[in-house]
């Protein structure tokens, strides 16, 4: 029987792992086909070391969700603590009285075994519960699995659980069955509760029994392993491999921030001199980098991403969870083409079916206004694998990237496409252009031009400082700051108010502070966000040209966007400032006691974090500081706050681009912050403000929110208690 | 069938004009462009080169150095080539001797079809298309709402106000193109590097063959004494309504000379 049961453990072994071995070596090759990735991405081993410890082993961004997340990390931690159970069922296949040495018979390692046994079986039932409780036929698309494989998901929990229960009676028999090892000692007879409970179960059936109930115990373990193995390798569930390396190859602190810039071959694109095999973008699945293609495979489908969306959550054709999905389905179909053997002329020499030859063809973004283009895997196949509005949709808030418990970088993709379909196809949606135009032409995305750049200061009882009014070529030393006011507080009437408000309270506290004036153009944020990298560049370019001629070192910010943009694009492009956000400055100028807010401000209140002050650049605390230190007044967060703050719909440049898909974000965002019951809705970014200005003011118009409701920045709230006579009557 | 397209490179509206000490557009202190107008002619060529109307497309402008820029503009668009005059001695041209100077570089590149914008965004004279027709004894149809091109014939439709006039005249002919046509489309960064690929040809006023005296400053038919720069827009009457707004509304219109 020994020998029976060794040989039938071996073959299955050998085939299970021949297959799975087979398919992560097509896996692997496939993954090859992408581009490589930028210089410095896997050489930070800390970091990377870091990383694994808190999101592979600490499980970190999945316990932020607490009741999913814990389930997670028992069965996490009780596959490691299986592993040596599975250790010693393939030691007892080939030596029935195998065990670990050392450790193998004490009783304390039999009770953690069994332990993270049970505490598996524990966390299975918690997922049973909530995969019935949020199951998409309950709650549609407000399921995180909405658009899931579901059919793969629930056999991986049936699997689960027989991995577990088969193990432990195998010990359980193996109790029984067991002669005495070479330490005296039998194994698993002190600690391992749960294999005692199954070694009490098979007790009466007698020792012979128990010998031969070892055997297929341990046979059927095995075969259930090995199957789940084979399993895994073809199915969503690869994250229990993929999430290793894609976390150590991830991008850090976070891939938020600021974009990279376009990389081909692994080299920086010239856009001065571009070479003409240079890919700008991607176009094509291969395009991808291996580590973007290996983010499509790591996706394990869970839809935390999913249900913080702002395009999903108002009803668009986009789910950063559905993109990846289907832009993993789209590199699997086209394999066939990409791993082919290619002649001199790049096509294939071996031949390929008619539909592997069409899938090959097919483009990655399905083609403007083709409303054929389309991801499910029933129908017929649409244009393009992704379909055009499911990329437009995004707003580049990053909610995805902040949940994705395994690092998966959606917007930097999705931005890698829109790039290739602007610079290339010039395809985009067609209002945005005269935003692209206004950049080109005016240095702002109104098309006013630099010389209303100075109107916003006119109403200033003071004169804000002008660079080069007075012949200076370089920012004098006594000047503290350089101002950035960014073109919507320039140009747009209610930013201005924010702009003249900061331009008061640093007054007041004695800061000096300069102004670049006609000479500040656009930081290219939305030319960028857009894919529109040759137009960024070009507005970067002059931007720090101008910055480093006037010898700038410390800039402040009162747009999120612009301060993203100048702190963590422009060192890219040679521009190397410290740059602060007005919230920042002005909270510690408060905290010096600079800037005294003691005018009572009697009204209640909430905050918006702008996505790229909060998320992308994790500044929570200080506009909070400042309201906080506001007498008077009344500060009530939001559900969706900091982290998991919910998008006003202007990122991503879709600030310029109509929004005619599903409900409006920035209403979405009002109704929630209207229900904190406000005076006055604050933000710290002046596009948040208009998007929600707009929603207050169309909830008024339909009279569901009071007509006294007003949307101010942060700064001008502090102005109102620092000097009430100089803030101008309010517009809601 | 050759198309011709007439392009301006113009000063930026939404800039701050300077001007120099003879009174002419300091055209160093400001950022140029392709005029917006003439994008509308630039991208009527393009789709009629697309739809095999046309076989050939040039671009053709009459201006300083820079505005090989404006060339570059339409030559990402679309077209095969294009001709810049560019001459020291152009300096302050009228519409007169600008039209001249074209009729005479037209006569040099050939044509069957000249398009052309509306208007410059700049000088605002739209009389240029109606003097090169002229120069070169050419058919003219101006202020094109809409074109085709059908065997020797051209076709517009002309919007006036209360009917559509429809003209066709035979080619050789020279039409320009209103602001109604289809916007130039974007064009991709693809098409900005091929664009610097494509040939520009330079020609002087000799090479033209043009006497340097009946073009300039010193040849203009008008002559600028003083430039005085627009009184800033001033903030506007506020009529709030308590009943008699309509009155007060009527009397400081009538008191403007309005009504």
């Amino acid at each position: 029987m020994q020998m029976v049961r060794f040989v039938l453990g071996l073959v299955m072994t050998v085939v299970c792992l021949g297959l799975a071995g087979r398919r992560l070596m097509f896996l692997y090759r496939l993954g090859r086909t992408g581009q490589p990735v930028e210089p410095g991405r896997t050489s930070d081993t800390g970091a990377a070391v870091r990383a694994e410890l808190a999101e592979v082993a600490g499980q970190r961004k999945l316990l932020r969700w607490t009741v999913p997340g814990v389930a997670h990390f028992m069965v996490f931690w009780g596959f490691m603590v299986l592993l040596f159970t599975v250790v010693e069922a393939f030691g007892a296949l080939v030596w029935p009285s195998f065990q670990i040495p050392v450790v193998g018979n004490w009783p304390w390692f039999g009770f953690v075994e069994d332990l993270f046994a049970i505490m598996c079986v524990l966390a299975l039932a918690i997922f049973v519960v909530i995969r019935i409780k949020d199951a998409p036929k309950n709650l549609g698309r407000r399921s995180r699995f909405f658009g899931s494989h579901l059919g793969p998901a629930w056999f991986v929990l049936f699997m689960i659980f027989n991995v577990v229960w088969t193990l432990l009676a195998f010990r359980g028999a193996s109790i029984n069955a067991q002669e005495v090892g070479p330490s005296g000692k039998m194994r698993f007879l002190e600690g391992a509760f749960a294999s005692q409970w199954f070694a009490k179960l098979f007790e009466p059936l007698g020792q012979h029994t128990n010998e031969i109930l070892e055997t297929v115990l341990l046979l059927l373990s095995l075969a259930v392993l090995l199957v789940f193995t084979v399993f895994v390798t073809y199915s969503k569930h690869l994250h229990i491999f993929l999430s290793i390396p894609n976390v150590a190859y991830a991008r850090r602190p976070r891939a938020l921030g600021g974009l990279l810039p376009v990389y081909s071959n692994g080299k920086k694109v010239d856009f001065e001199d571009p070479g003409d095999d240079d890919l700008m973008g991607v176009g094509k699945i291969e395009d991808f980098t291996w580590k973007g293609l290996l983010d499509f495979g790591t996706c394990t489908e869970c839809g935390r991403c999913q249900s913080q969306c702002p395009a999903w959550n108002t009803g668009k054709p986009l789910s950063p969870k559905i993109l990846m999905m289907t832009l993993r389905d789209h590199a699997l179909a086209k394999a066939p083409y990409l791993l082919a053997t290619k002649g001199e002329d790049g096509e294939p020499t071996t031949a390929l079916t008619d539909a592997d030859k069409a899938e090959a063809q097919r483009p990655l973004v399905g083609p403007e206004g083709d409303e054929t283009a389309s991801v499910d895997e029933h129908g017929a196949r649409g244009v393009g694998a992704v379909p055009f509005d499911m990329l437009w949709s995004c707003t580049t808030c990053g909610a995805c990237v902040e949940q994705c418990p395994v690092d998966i970088e959606h917007v930097d993709h999705i931005v890698d496409m829109r790039r290739h379909q602007v610079l290339m196809e010039a395809a985009f949606p067609e209002e945005a252009g005269v935003m692209l135009n206004n950049l080109e032409h005016a240095g702002d995305p109104w098309g006013r031009g630099a010389s209303a750049r100075m109107e916003w200061a006119a109403p200033l009882d003071f004169e804000v400082r002008q660079f080069g009014a007075n012949g200076e070529e370089t920012i004098p030393d006594d000047v503290e700051y350089l101002y950035w006011v960014g073109c919507a507080g320039a140009l747009d009437d209610t930013a201005m108010r924010t702009a003249r408000a900061v331009a008061t309270l640093l007054h007041e506290a004695g800061v000096e502070f300069m102004v670049l004036g006609e000479a500040e153009a656009c930081t290219g944020d939305p030319a960028r966000r857009m894919g529109h990298e040759f137009l960024f560049q070009m507005l970067a370019m002059q931007n720090v040209e101008t910055l480093n001629t006037a010898g700038a070192k410390r800039i402040v910010v009162t747009c999120a966007h612009c301060f993203n943009t100048l702190a963590n694009e422009y060192p890219q492009v040679g521009g190397h400032y410290e740059v602060v956000h007005h919230t920042t400055l002005l909270a510690r100028l408060v905290a010096e006691g600079k800037i005294a807010p003691v005018h009572r401000v009697d009204a209640a209140t909430t905050y918006h974090d702008p996505c790229y002050l909060g998320r992308h650049n994790r500044i929570f605390t200080a506009p909070r500081e400042l309201l906080a230190a506001i007498p008077g007044l009344r500060v009530t967060e939001m559900e969706r706050t900091k982290e998991k703050s919910f998008c006003c719909g202007a990122g991503g440049a879709r600030m310029w681009m109509d929004e005619n898909l599903g409900t409006r974000i920035n209403l979405n965002r009002t109704d929630e912050a209207l229900g904190t019951k406000p005076d006055v809705v604050t933000a710290a970014c002046p596009f948040c403000i208009t998007m929600l200005s707009d929603g207050v003011s169309q909830r008024q118009l339909e009279g569901t929110a009071a007509e006294t409701v007003q949307v101010a920045d942060v700064a001008e709230i502090l102005l109102r208690s620092v000097k009430p006579e100089d803030v101008p009557t309010p517009v809601s | 069938m050759k198309i011709v397209v007439l392009v301006k490179y113009v000063p930026e509206p939404t800039a701050t004009w300077k001007f120099a000490p003879d009174l002419t557009l300091d055209r160093g202190a400001v950022e140029g462009r392709l005029s917006e107008l003439d994008e509308y002619a630039v991208e009527q060529a393009a789709r009629l080169q697309e739809a095999g109307t046309a076989s050939e497309v040039v671009f053709l402008t009459v201006g300083p150095a820079k505005a090989v820029d404006g060339l570059r503009k339409a030559l990402a668009i679309g077209g095969d080539s294009a001709v810049h005059v560019t001459d020291a001695a152009m300096h302050g041209s009228d519409a007169l001797a600008t039209s001249l100077v074209l009729a005479k570089a037209l006569e040099k590149t050939g044509f069957d079809l000249v398009l052309t914008g509306m208007a410059s965004t700049d000088a605002e004279m739209s009389v240029v298309p109606s003097m090169v027709a002229d120069r070169l004894g050419i058919n003219q149809a101006t202020f094109a709402g809409a074109l085709s091109v059908e065997g020797g014939t051209v076709s517009i439709k002309r919007d006036s106000e209360g009917a559509v006039l429809e003209v066709s005249t035979a080619l050789p002919a020279i039409v320009s193109i209103t602001d109604t046509n289809p916007e130039a489309r974007y064009p991709a960064f693809k098409a900005i590097m091929a664009s610097k690929k494509k040939p520009v040809t330079t020609y002087s006023l000799a090479d033209l063959g043009v006497d340097a005296s009946s073009v300039g400053l010193a040849a203009a038919a008008v002559k600028v004494t003083s430039v005085t720069p627009t009184p800033a827009r001033t903030a506007g009457t506020i009529v709030p309504d308590e009943g008699e707004g309509g009155a007060q509304l009527a009397e400081f219109l009538s008191s403007r000379g309005f009504v």
